[in-house]
């Protein structure tokens, strides 16, 4: 029973997905399903911020997480998300093609044919969402095997963020806390700036990565051998596909979601590390990332939020990081979410926070640089 | 032909070098964390195949190598069989030598 409960609660968001999927292919106005449930969640995770678990593990301390299932619904997730995709696309050619309203029905399941320029806004910010989502699957697939890192690879991909997973692994993981991590927010920055600067800071740093490792190889820039250039390559067929399925509202609404999802990837960023700091050179250690891990939160995104622990031991499996007494922010991603949208209310709550991880966490000369920051935070 | 039905071993055996000492390392499992549990001080930073801290001369033996280690080993050490002990799960059992005073 316990392998069943430690393995089950984390399938919410396969679970949300395919009923995103089916809200668009069912039409009118579940094609907002997707915005819905995102609500909904806020709700249950604001809800749910006191309620904090820890790992499972048994007498033995062996994790109850079958490693089996758990990567099989990870790489179930890539064909999941494909398929947003092509729901969404669908709905785009129904759209600009005039297709007129009628009632059909497939394999049981009552869908419309046809939709309006309102559902279809629904249809894409639901896709948006949800494609966003997918960042918690290619994040844990980047650190974990070679088939895992190409699936994770692919997943970014559909949100044209395919650099990601080796700006992830190679610079976030080593320099955190630094200047030299575009994924760490400095205190003073907000959500909306963060975006833009981690997004082409991660790109400029697997530009240089793939450049610097074919000069060693003394292979061409240009080559399928540039992860970085093959990247964006995987993130052609989605572009294909939007601009075939809607022409100019296909390239508008591929801008949505890319947008939605990557804006929703940086917020993960900016919450996991904002204004925390480390030396460059010292070790990091669990003070370095802030915990997001009320009972909600740890489900809906499969443990990333436990990132103290994470960051320490990388190679973890999820379904077995635990609370480490990292800096916490004691509510849950969607709850700090809507809080980052509104800066001021953001830095508000934050700043008690850091002035105690200034005063009981960081080294003196963590506390130094803090300093600098003082008429920001 | 018969060698397909070979049961798999479980674990593998990592023979350290210069101490002579063999540590344990179950199947799936990468040769930092086998040694770590082992008591073995060996240095490491990110355990994610990034720093190169972990980094390991591999003198016999087979290794599944979990990430490319191109981006963190240079040409010379990719060619001499240097790897990186958070990243390097065992095909068989090898021998390793490892510079723990760094």
């Amino acid at each position: 029973m316990k392998t069943f409960y430690v393995n089950a609660r984390y399938l919410i968001v396969p679970v949300m997905t395919i009923a995103t999927i089916l809200g668009i292919f069912i039409g009118n106005t579940f094609a907002w399903l997707g915005v819905i449930l995102f609500g909904a969640n806020t709700i249950i995770d604001t809800l749910t911020r006191g309620i904090h678990l820890r790992a499972d593990f048994d007498d033995n301390g062996n994790s109850f997480g079958i490693k089996r299932l758990q990567y099989a619904v990870m790489y179930f997730m890539l064909p999941a998300f494909i398929f947003l995709q092509v729901i969404l696309a669908w709905r785009l050619y129904q759209y600009t093609a005039f297709i007129p309203f009628n009632d059909f029905s497939f394999f049981g399941i009552p869908y419309q044919d046809g939709i309006t320029g309102f559902n279809l806004i629904g249809s894409v910010l639901s896709a948006g969402l949800w494609a966003g989502l997918g960042i918690i699957y290619g994040h844990e697939l980047s650190h974990n095997r070679k088939e895992g890192f190409l699936t994770s690879r692919l997943i970014m991909a559909l949100s044209g963020a395919s650099h990601f997973t080796y700006a992830h692994v190679y610079n976030h993981h080593l320099d955190l806390g630094h200047e030299d991590d575009p994924a760490t927010a400095p205190r003073g920055r907000n959500v909306y700036t963060h975006a833009w600067l981690s997004h082409a800071g991660q790109s400029q740093y697997s530009y240089n990565l793939e450049k610097e490792k074919l000069l060693r190889q003394r292979k061409s820039f240009f080559s399928l051998s540039n992860k970085w250039i093959l990247g964006y390559l995987y993130s052609l067929p989605s572009i294909f596909l939007f601009v075939w399925a809607g022409g100019f509202f296909g390239v508008l609404s591929l801008i949505v979601v890319w947008s939605i999802s990557n804006f929703l990837l940086e917020a993960l960023n900016f919450m996991g590390h904002y204004g925390l700091i480390r030396e460059k050179g010292k070790p990091v250690e669990h003070r370095h990332s802030w915990d997001n891990d009320n009972l909600f939160t740890s489900w809906f995104f499969i443990e990333i939020g436990r990132q103290g622990d994470h960051h320490v031991r990388g190679e973890t499996y999820f379904w077995e990081l635990d609370d480490v007494d990292a800096p916490n922010y004691g509510i849950g991603y969607f709850s700090l979410f809507v809080l980052t949208l509104i800066p001021s209310l953001f830095r508000k709550f934050t700043q008690n926070l850091l002035d105690d991880w200034d005063r009981n966490k960081a080294t003196s000369a963590e506390r130094k640089i803090a300093n600098q920051f003082s008429n920001f935070s | 032909m018969f060698s397909l039905f070979k049961k798999k071993a479980s674990s593998y055996s990592a023979t350290l070098s210069p101490s002579g000492k063999v540590i344990n390392v179950k199947k799936g499992e990468n040769l930092l964390t086998a040694a770590l549990y082992a008591g073995i001080k060996w240095p490491y930073k990110c355990r994610v195949g990034s720093c190169g801290t972990c980094k390991c001369k591999i003198t016999g033996g087979k290794i599944s190598p979990e990430i490319d280690f191109s981006y963190v080993l240079n040409f010379e050490e990719m060619n001499t069989g240097y790897a990186l002990a958070c990243q390097t799960v065992l095909k068989t059992d090898v021998k390793v030598t490892i510079n723990l005073k760094k």
